[in-house]
């Protein structure tokens, strides 16, 4: 186990994170890149491109204070250093999400009230559920809610919006590389140290389960309010792309082309089908949260 | 890349500045790029005598405790912290302090120590363990006046105290591991003093409260340096206490 | 306090100027490391360009002459501090 745990060192994360893919970056993507201008120039485009914003600052707030608590928390050392690691990531893309607000225009003052005003309710009690955990210093449902529930969640909506922006605004594609690259270990670590635990702690497996189950209510939900917030954005998106633009393909379907219900479905079913395959691999039931 | 003059940033931008991960990343670059878990991998061990390398074991085992309380209290504090910069500055002393628990505990293995963490728990300082048991009680109590204080104005001022003068005498490979944790410990440290100096502007009747803690902790603290110092054969003013640690008290006007 | 935001007349005005030249000091990003320099203790004497961080111990330059009432920024412990004469001698006073 040692010698397996060595692989959540600092230095590791030395050697891949600052002295890897982020060297030579700005605030998460190449130095000088924009946001594109026709997307600056659209008030529709901008308003919603900040609202998707706020929705990844509010769920990286969460993880940062989530993973920092967990730090105490945990049973061991070499997963008190990975979370540590950890903090620092969450941390990092708190600060590069808000700086893509103020790219966006969003003002230093209004920073907050922007927040406040755009932050989706479902994703803010989805974060209280996780918090309420580690809070009580619960280790293993902590990690469960953070790096399973909502670190797989993240991974999915940042693979989905990477696949939305790459052709279109390689400054914010570039910023998702890497929180993509931070969400890989970070998923990892649930599911490697927590299949363990889980084995030792069968009869907490039930009040998992159920955080689960509440956790992903307040996901969809978000979902729901998210892409019937934009529907008609996407539609505005579509009927001004180049019929030649390169399609932008998740999971078998074409961002470019789909409507925003479409849209919806392909991640809620990605999303979800992650979680019962991780889980399962962790000796967890996936529990519906229509159940 | 574009000159920055750092004098003529406005006082907003400089803390925004300096409180980033951004910062951070690009200041770390300069001195860890190219170690190996602290040092440069180029360099070999010498030779130590039974006593010597006795005595680097404790003194190394109860950095590993300060660490350790460094890390559970900065990682503590997050969820508190008053401001969104404050919590992702902290997020950075995280990374830290984790690294400085980790490369510590690799020279002990280095230095043939098989399990580390029980040697540790063996040698502990109890001076040092009933600082630590106090801090961690303020950082439960989500106090963050009295947890920046003992966290990042006397744990650190302590910490960069020893560990300056520790390295200036210390083995090649000692020596630069606790070179690059003392250029981390800096901005620790700034960060405490300058947070809390702008907390007693405020209000200035967080000060009584703080120099009663001091008052309690100050014995705690002398007393793990002067241990220390006789494990490491330094003279306590060689240390340089009196214009470090106790100067950082003064500073903030507590009496010592 | 001369802040060189607010006075820049005031703060280059019959100053000598430094060309600030890297010193090896990489405690901070590569656009700052000039700087600031290592202290070299007792005996290190300071430029008229130079003062002292009480905080981390660090030599802060400017690429001015300094003069009492200059604000400057430590950055390798983040603090802000004014310039000051005592005894003849420039020092650096912190400011919370």
């Amino acid at each position: 186990m040692a010698d397996f745990l060595s692989g959540y060192s600092i230095q590791s994360w030395l050697e891949s994170c600052p002295q890897g893919y982020l060297e030579d970056t700005d605030y998460g993507h190449g130095a000088g890149e924009k946001e594109p201008e026709e997307m600056l120039g659209n008030d529709t485009f901008r308003e919603d491109a900040i609202r998707t914003t706020v929705q990844l600052v509010v769920g990286e707030r969460a993880a940062l204070a989530a993973s920092s608590g967990l730090v105490n928390a945990a049973p061991d050392d070499s997963s008190k250093m990975f979370l540590a690691t950890q903090t620092l990531d969450e941390a990092r893309h708190v600060e590069i999400f808000t700086q893509r607000l103020l790219d966006l225009g969003v003002r230093k003052d209004d920073l907050d009230s922007t927040i406040s005003r755009y932050a989706n309710p479902n994703l803010v009690k989805f974060a209280e559920v996780l918090l309420e955990k580690v809070d009580k210093k619960d280790f293993i449902a902590g990690v469960v809610g953070q790096n399973i529930v909502l670190e797989g969640m993240a991974f999915s909506v940042f693979e989905m919006m990477h696949a939305t922006n790459d052709g279109t605004n390689p400054k914010f594609a570039h910023t998702l590389s890497g929180t993509i690259a931070d969400e890989r270990r970070h998923v990892g670590f649930g599911e490697n140290r927590i299949g363990s635990l889980i084995k030792e702690h069968p009869e907490k497996k039930a009040e998992i389960q159920k955080m689960q189950q509440d956790m992903t209510y307040h996901m969809l939900a978000t979902f729901a309010d998210s892409f019937k917030a934009n529907s008609d954005v996407v539609e505005e998106a579509h009927s001004q792309s180049s019929p030649d633009a390169k399609a932008a393909v998740y999971h078998g379907v074409d961002l470019n082309k789909a409507d925003a219900s479409e849209m919806e479905a392909v991640l809620s079913d990605t999303v979800l089908g992650e979680f019962k395959t991780r889980l399962g691999r962790i000796g967890l039931e996936y529990l519906s949260p229509a159940a | 890349m574009a000159e920055v003059d750092p004098h003529a940033l406005s006082e907003e931008d400089f803390h925004a500045e300096v409180h980033s991960f951004q910062f951070w990343l690009e200041a770390v670059e300069g001195y860890l790029g190219g170690t190996d878990f602290g040092f440069d991998p180029n360099l070999t061990d010498e030779e130590f005598s039974e006593s010597e390398l006795n005595y680097l074991v404790t003194t190394l085992c109860n950095y590993c405790v300060a660490e350790q309380a460094a890390l559970q209290a900065s990682s503590g504090m997050i969820s508190f912290a008053p401001a969104p910069d404050a919590a992702i500055f902290l997020s950075t002393q995280v990374v830290d302090e984790g690294r400085h628990l980790e490369v510590f505990v690799h020279r002990l293995k280095m230095l043939g120590i098989e399990d580390p963490w029980q040697e540790i728990t063996a040698r502990s300082n109890q001076s040092l363990l009933k600082f630590k048991d106090r801090l961690l009680e303020f950082v439960d109590q989500r106090d963050w006046e009295a947890a920046i204080f003992v966290q990042n104005v006397i744990l650190e001022a302590m910490e960069f105290t020893v560990f300056q003068a520790h390295a200036a005498t210390a083995d090649p490979i000692t020596s630069g591991i606790l070179t690059g944790v003392a250029k981390d410990e800096r901005r620790h440290m700034g960060f405490g003093e300058n947070d809390l100096g702008r907390k007693l502007k405020q209000a200035p009747h967080t000060r009584t409260r703080l120099n009663r803690i001091t008052a309690e902790l100050n014995p705690l603290v002398l007393s793990t340096f002067s241990e220390i110092a006789e494990e490491l054969k330094i003279d306590t003013e060689d240390l340089g206490i009196s214009s470090n640690y106790l100067a950082t008290i003064e500073r903030l006007g507590f009496s010592t | 306090m001369n802040d060189p935001l607010i006075d820049s007349d005031r703060f280059t005005a019959d100053r000598q100027k430094y060309e600030l030249t890297d010193t090896g000091f990489n405690e901070v990003p590569k656009k700052y490391r000039k700087f600031y320099r290592k202290w070299k203790g007792k005996g290190d004497e300071l430029a008229d360009n130079e003062v002292l961080c009480p905080v981390c111990l660090v030599v802060i330059r400017s690429a001015r002459s300094l003069r009492p009432g200059d604000r400057v920024y430590c950055m390798p412990c983040m603090t802000r501090l004014t310039v000051a004469e005592e005894d003849g001698m420039l020092v650096a006073r912190v400011v919370y």
